[in-house]
């Protein structure tokens, strides 16, 4: 067995055996939250240092199991460890003792499925694996025990059933025609199968429940303000995202042509980016809002993912690029999330200092240059840039984009806003702090150290923009200020009178 | 060694009969005891004699047919000889233990069971029409002695009824037999069935048939001739009440088909057998659901025997004009019927009996709570009703699945309801008195445990006619052996 | 070799000469009556394992004698056989354990475990039963081996639902052995074969073939619970909970699942059932049932009857499977004969754990019972997730397995009626997990009792543990050999090119 491949064991089976500590007796059992943000630590080596290439073969498991890695999965694996690892942090600060070895159970189980899903080739255990995140992370949603917590958790668990059912039936459809239990195999015989349509529409609406397509999205902005905040970091950075890889792993991209799907993809992803961001102000909590801004940024995603449903040639360009943007946004929108529950410093400068590393994601998430948010935007418009798309609404898809930068800003000063009507002072846990303060840093700085160039995917030194660049990065910040200058000034002039 | 075999078979009875009519119950007990080791041993010699040999005709003294005495030995006959022997000799140890030595009146048990036994062997091996009267007789007589004995009013009410119907059969049968004997000039069955193959049968002999079932089936209880046996067998006691169930209503229905079987094809007509077949249906049903309906332990049992003897009487439908293996299967199906319901009512009495004198009542309500003291007896009666209900491995089941065999391949598929509906019926009364068994009430305290011996017996009979069913096969070839034609005259 | 003949034979004995001695042992015979039962149980199982692992060597165990004319008493070891052998013998054990422990200090104990034994030795008759008369032999057997442990409490209430199995299940053997001797008359006595026996069948013969077929499936569907005959087991439940778990878990329902697999199988044969066009109506019948149980549990407040309900659901997935032309879709069918055991007699067992430690018996009363009873509460939550058919569970491996079947066969609404199916199960299932780990537990339970240590004797502890465990490895580690699922490939491989 490779090391890597051991790793991989070790990275799955560390999270997914962890639960077994809540055997111990309660007194003992406290210790388990200092273990959380270690769970995820095998995960994250193994996204660092590894070499994408190496599979483990595990014929005995469930219907033949195998475990490898790509680019894609390393990517997905590398957002998933790190937000995992900062939440974790993050929640040793957080935690009180009621239910704790509950929330540890958990936790343990839903981080074991996020880094088995992005492990598995197989389609039986990439299935289990998303079951099993997705049956445990209601336990992280109803954690609080409120009744709009248990609300929460109730539309989140019929909707999560209903796609996971609508999941079985397209993977069982499209593993049927494809004759094989390998996800690498299920894109080219759905593209043939005589029942293309109804599996296509199957996996689109399963997978779509998690990444929270327009009209499946419901359980979104009820649950992420509900759960506690590092479950929230994680629901909205990383379990989200795992969605979205459900689709790109398993829906025909680069097989053919789908222009009926790549439409209806492009025009769900428009609804959400800009109607989540509509929804999304006139929001008054903080975790509310950012979970319309989830929404938004995954409408966004969603364009790109019509994009390479329409046009096969360009598929292979789009991939790096939604992962790209996946990654960025999780790790902004986490550390958005794990702000939303840091008290302030009574200190003046202190004060302003966390306000604007508050701040800063949420900027980064709109796409301010030198951060990775404006890598993100600018290759995500390169990627559906209108003369190399062969699709029929690609001219629409620049606007499209501009407005929903547009709206992310919008939104994100509304969070700010919110956030500063509720916020506490006061001091912070040190573990709490720790875990946001890494976040944020992991989403500012360290962004640029990760391996980019791996595979070509984009030439450094591309997040220094051009001059031209920098003000299609810019105007559209400009219109947001002003637009929530207006509106500050209305709603002022209003009360007043 | 064949002749004192059958002698001591046919007479020793009567020798040990005398005997216990001189002495008082207990001395009765040791004389019987050793004269049922005979009679075991000599059944048993016999059996194997046939099973090695197979079956002749023995003229006793010497003298054949159509002199002397003529007796007929075949595999089916020593079969039966073989079934009393076990039965008999289960009540009668049962009934050394069971019986109250000290009334005055129960020194005649021994003999008038040594009687029966005689009569019945007499009726087993019987080759003509006359000696198988005598031994019915015999039977009879000794049976209503045995009934008798019960000695309240009530047993003896029961007695005098039971007497005046086997009167009223045995004139029946009797009047027939002088028919046939006017007709045919001959008494042997063998005699008259060789008569009938050569030339056709002459107009009459159809009414001495009749004549003759009718009274054998007043004898045997079929419905609706069936009144006198549930009080008789019901007040009984519980030995008698095996005795009689298990072999005394055999030996009736016995004679009847073996005159079935060898006249049957000539005289008898299809609306004949069908009546016959139809009666025993109404049997199984009525006596069924009377048996479902009684509120005394012994009284359904009796019942069930009238619905059981119901099933007896297909063999008339299901043997006449229909191909030789289908009559076979009938004829198989009916024997084990026979052997089967005879070891099994034979418990399921016998236990019925350890039952009522453990909680001291006869009603069916004051077992409640009995299964708690996990008597063997409940184990045995419900091994025995297993059978009853014909379910497999029992010798009642294999009964029923070549009966059904035989129902289907004769094209006579209506008897198959009769059969299934019969064993459901069955499953009805026989779980009633478990369920009253299995109730639990806080009252059911005391409990009185049987001497084991007594325990024993009824769980050696029932654990019989379930084996009965696993060996069925080998019983059955017994019976199938080739016939010594060389004796028949 | 004389081994092979003496192997079936003693496997059915070890039990059949426990219940005689267990019967024959005093009342207060605890120790030893617990050594008997637990000895034999391990004997058995030692059996079952050699036998297994000469089955799939291909050594063939049987013996055979004629019973009565024109039949046979056979026993045989098959692939077949073995499965359903192998999750009796482990099953008894663990069932045994367990009702040594629920059965403390309970009355009539002796009568409890002489039955039990016999019940099992049933089973193991049914399984290894060579022919339709012997498997008939044992299934009645079976019948009235069963009855007195469902009225083994003695109430009115027992006592009504006794006489309710008694009626159906008399009546469905009594038409069950009219098909049987039916089938003796038009073709004689048949030996259960791989491929079966109808394969190049005379057309005039199909009338009576589909009569027969159909008053089979009538005689069996009673045990197995097939809607409309499903009436008595949901009453049933009145029975202490050991014997709910293994009669609705081995013993009764899956004699009747079993016997239709061993008529479709090994007496019609896939081929000759599907040219005489029986299968396709027996699938719609099953699909109906599998909905209809679910549909009727959603309404339940009773965890017993709740599980019945779910029972009778999950029975028809095993019709359904065989029914499906196709190997991969007769495995899943098959497989589920195991999963579905191991998985309900996991639930039984956590049901009758909350009854003895806590008095729960309805659903409404079991909030927070998890806080309480965390281990029981894991064995439950790992059950229903399996009935659900959550991967990687047993349960999953069922489905996955029986929906590629249905593609394979062309029979695409049976995915829907897999996947309606599943969606009910969360619906009934997923609230009472919900009540258990996050809801408040009450002050006061109705009825507790304490054991030391472990939140519930140890007795009822282990087992439970180790069928909650069994079910997580049945599925993930499907693809070993000897796992449910290729030891039913085994057996379709074996059926299918016989």
């Amino acid at each position: 067995m490779p090391p890597e491949a051991l790793a991989a064991v070790v990275a799955v089976c560390l999270p997914l055996l962890y639960p077994a500590m809540a055997l111990l007796p309660s007194t003992r059992a406290r210790v388990m939250r200092f273990a959380l943000p270690l769970l995820p630590l095998p995960a994250l080596l193994l996204a660092v240092f590894s070499d994408p290439g190496w599979q483990l073969d595990m014929p005995w498991l469930l219907n033949g199991g195998l475990w490898a890695m790509d680019e894609l999965r390393r990517l997905f694996l590398l957002l998933t460890a790190v937000l995992w690892a900062v939440a974790g942090l993050y929640a040793v600060g957080y935690l009180k003792a009621d239910h704790l070895r509950r929330f540890c159970v958990c936790w343990g189980l839903t981080l074991a499925g996020n880094i088995g899903l992005t492990l598995a080739v197989d389609i039986a255990s990439f299935y289990s694996f998303f079951a099993l995140m997705t049956f445990a992370g209601y336990g992280l949603i109803v954690h609080e025990g409120s009744g709009e917590a248990l609300r929460a958790g109730r539309v989140y668990l019929v909707m999560a059933v209903f796609g996971e059912m609508a999941i079985l039936a397209g993977l069982l459809l499209a593993s049927a025609a494809a004759d094989s239990q390998m996800l690498a195999d299920l894109p080219a015989a759905i593209a043939a199968a005589p029942q293309k349509n109804l599996v296509i529409g199957l996996l689109v609406a399963g997978f779509g429940v998690k990444a929270g397509l327009p009209l499946l999205h419901f359980w979104l902005p009820l649950a992420h303000p509900v759960a506690p905040t590092p479950a929230s970091a994680v629901l909205s950075g990383a379990m989200i995202k795992a969605g979205l890889l459900g689709w790109l792993v398993t829906l025909p991209f680069g097989e053919a042509a789908l222009p009926g799907w790549g439409a209806l993809m492009v025009v769900a992803g428009a609804v959400a980016a800009l109607g989540a961001a509509l929804l999304g102000v006139c929001q008054r909590r903080p975790k509310t809002v950012l979970a319309y801004s989830s929404i938004s940024q995954m409408g966004l995603m969603v364009l790109m993912v019509g994009g390479a449903l329409a046009d096969p040639g360009r598929a292979a360009v789009l991939f790096p690029v939604i992962a790209l943007y996946t990654l960025h946004h999780g790790l902004a929108k986490g550390s958005l999330f794990l702000s939303a529950g840091v008290s302030m410093p009574t200190a003046a400068g202190a004060r302003a200092v966390t306000w604007l590393l508050i701040a800063l994601p949420g900027l980064s998430l709109a796409g301010l240059p030198f951060t990775s948010g404006a890598l993100a935007k600018l290759a995500m418009k390169e990627g559906l840039s209108a003369d190399k798309l062969d699709f029929a609404l690609s001219g629409y898809l620049s606007p499209l984009m501009t407005a929903g930068a547009v709206a992310t800003l919008l939104l994100v000063l509304r969070y700010l806003w919110t956030l500063a009507r509720t916020q506490k002072t006061g001091r912070n846990p040190p573990a709490l702090a720790a875990g946001w303060l890494a976040a944020t840093g992991m989403s500012l700085v360290a962004f640029w150290w990760m391996p980019w160039q791996v595979d070509g995917l984009v030439k450094a030194p591309v997040w220094l923009p051009k001059m031209y660049q920098l003000w299609a990065l810019l105007w559209p910040m400009l219109v947001a200020f002003i637009l929530a200058a207006g509106a500050l000034l209305v709603s002022r002039s209003v009360k007043k009178r | 060694m064949t002749l004192w075999l059958m002698a001591g078979l046919l007479f020793t009875p009567l020798a040990w009969a005398v005997l216990t009519l001189l002495t008082d119950f207990r001395w009765g007990r040791w004389v019987t005891s050793f004269g049922i080791l005979v009679q075991v041993l000599v059944s048993l010699g016999l059996w194997l004699t046939i099973a090695r040999d197979g079956g002749f005709y023995y003229g006793l003294g010497g003298w054949d047919a159509p002199l002397g005495i003529e007796l007929r030995v075949d595999g089916l006959a020593v079969t039966f000889v073989l079934l009393t022997a076990v039965v008999a000799s289960a009540c009668g140890w049962h009934a050394g233990v069971y019986i109250d030595p000290d009334k005055a009146w129960h020194r005649y048990f021994w003999p008038l069971f040594w009687f029966l036994w005689s009569g019945l062997n007499a009726v087993w091996l019987g080759g003509d029409l006359f000696n198988l009267y005598v031994g019915l007789e015999l039977i009879s007589l000794s049976a209503v002695g045995l009934v008798a004995l019960g000695g309240k009013a009530a047993a003896l009410r029961a007695s005098l009824r039971y007497l005046l119907a086997a009167l009223l059969g045995s004139l029946a049968y009797l009047l027939g037999v002088a028919l046939l004997y006017g007709q045919f000039g001959s008494l042997s069955i063998a005699g008259v069935a060789t008569l009938l193959a050569d030339n056709p049968a002459p107009a009459g002999s159809g009414l001495a048939l009749a004549l003759m079932v009718t009274g054998l089936s007043l004898k045997t209880a079929l419905f609706p001739l069936h009144q006198w046996l549930p009080p008789a067998h019901g007040i009984a006691k519980s030995p008698v009440s095996a005795l009689l169930s298990a072999l005394v209503v055999k030996a009736s229905f016995y004679i009847a088909a073996r005159l079935w079987l060898e006249f049957g094809a000539t005289i008898g007509s299809f609306a004949a057998a069908q009546l016959v077949g139809l009666l025993g249906s109404a049997a199984v049903v009525w006596g069924s659901w009377l048996a479902f309906r009684q509120q005394q332990l012994k009284q359904v049992v009796a019942y069930s025997s009238v619905a059981q003897i119901g099933y007896l009487f297909l063999l008339f439908p299901l043997t006449y004009s229909v191909s030789e293996a289908v009559s076979l299967q009938a004829q198989q199906g009916i024997t084990l019927q026979v052997i089967s319901h005879g070891l099994a009512k034979a418990a399921m009495f016998l236990a019925a009996g350890n039952l009522i004198l453990s909680v001291g009542s006869g009603r069916i309500e004051a077992l409640a709570g009995v299964s708690r003291f996990l008597p063997f007896s409940l184990f045995s009666f419900g091994l025995a009703g297993v059978s009853l209900m014909s379910l497999p491995p029992t010798g009642g089941f294999t009964a029923k699945w070549l009966l059904l065999q035989a129902s289907l391949g004769s094209g006579q598929w209506w008897w198959v309801a009769v059969l299934l509906a019969g064993g459901l019926l069955s499953a009805a009364y026989v779980f009633r008195i478990y369920r009253a068994s299995f109730l639990e009430r806080p009252e059911t305290d005391r409990f009185y445990h049987p001497p084991r011996s007594l325990e024993v017996i009824p769980l050696i009979l029932a654990l019989l006619s379930l084996g009965l069913g696993l060996a069925s096969e080998q019983v059955l070839s017994v019976m199938a052996l080739p016939f010594e034609e060389a004796g028949a005259p | 070799m004389m081994l092979s003949v003496w192997l079936p034979v003693l496997a059915l004995m070890t039990s059949l000469l426990a219940a005689v001695v267990i019967f024959a042992l005093p009342e207060q015979g605890y120790r030893l009556r617990t050594a008997v039962n637990l000895g034999a149980a391990l004997v058995k199982l030692g059996l079952v394992v050699v036998m297994v692992w000469g089955v799939f060597r291909g050594v063939d165990y049987g013996v055979s004698f004629t019973m009565a004319p024109g039949v046979a008493f056979v026993l045989k070891a098959d692939a077949l056989s073995m499965m359903f052998a192998g999750l009796s013998a482990v099953l008894w054990l663990l069932t045994t354990v367990y009702a040594v422990g629920y059965l403390e200090d309970s009355p009539n104990r002796s009568r409890f475990f002489g039955f039990f034994s016999l019940c099992v030795a049933s089973t193991m008759g049914i399984a290894l039963a060579g022919n339709l008369f012997t498997f008939f032999l044992f299934y009645e057997m079976l019948t009235l081996s069963t009855y007195p442990l469902v009225v083994h409490r003695g109430t009115e209430q027992a006592l009504k639902a006794g006489r309710t199995y008694l009626i159906y299940t008399l009546t469905g053997g009594a038409v069950l052995l009219l098909a049987i001797a039916w089938l003796q008359g038009v073709a004689g006595d048949l030996p259960f074969r791989e491929g079966g026996h109808f394969t190049e069948n005379d057309p005039a013969l199909h009338t009576s073939l589909i009569g027969i077929f159909v008053l089979l499936v009538a005689g069996l569907g009673v045990k197995a619970a097939v809607f409309p005959l499903h009436g008595w087991l949901p009453q049933a439940m009145v029975a202490p909970a050991p014997v709910s778990a293994l009669l609705h878990a081995v013993a009764v329902v899956k004699a009747g699942a079993f016997g239709i697999v061993r008529v479709v199988y090994n007496i019609y044969g896939v081929e000759a059932s599907s040219v005489l066009g029986v299968l396709e109506p027996l699938a719609w019948l099953a699909a109906f049932t599998i909905l209809y149980g679910s549909v009727r549990a959603l309404w339940q407040v009773d965890l017993k009857r709740l599980l019945a309900f779910s029972t009778v659901s999950q029975v028809s997935y095993i019709i359904l499977g065989i029914c499906l032309f196709g190997p991969v879709g007769a495995a899943g069918g098959l497989v589920h004969l195991l999963h579905q055991g191991i998985m309900k007699i996991t639930l039984f067992f956590c049901a009758g754990n909350y009854a003895e430690t806590l008095g729960i018996h309805r659903l409404d009363e079991m909030d927070g019972a998890g806080r309480r009873m965390p281990a029981t509460s894991f064995a439950f939550t790992v059950g229903a997730f399996g009935m659900i058919g959550a991967p990687p569970l047993a349960g999953f491996i069922t489905k996955w397995t029986m929906g590629t079947g249905a593609l394979d066969a062309g029979m695409d609404w049976v995915i829907a009626v897999l996947v309606l199916s599943s969606l009910l199960n969360a619906a009934y299932f997923l609230p009472i997990l919900h009540r258990l780990w996050f809801r408040d537990p009450p002050r006061q339970w109705p009825h507790e009792r304490r054991w030391g240590r472990l939140e519930t004797s140890a007795w009822l502890y282990w087992p439970t543990l180790v069928t909650a465990v069994v079910t997580i490895l049945a599925g993930v580690l499907a693809s070993l050999p000897f796992s449910p699922l290729s030891w039913a490939e085994l057996i379709v491989l074996r059926e299918y090119s016989p």
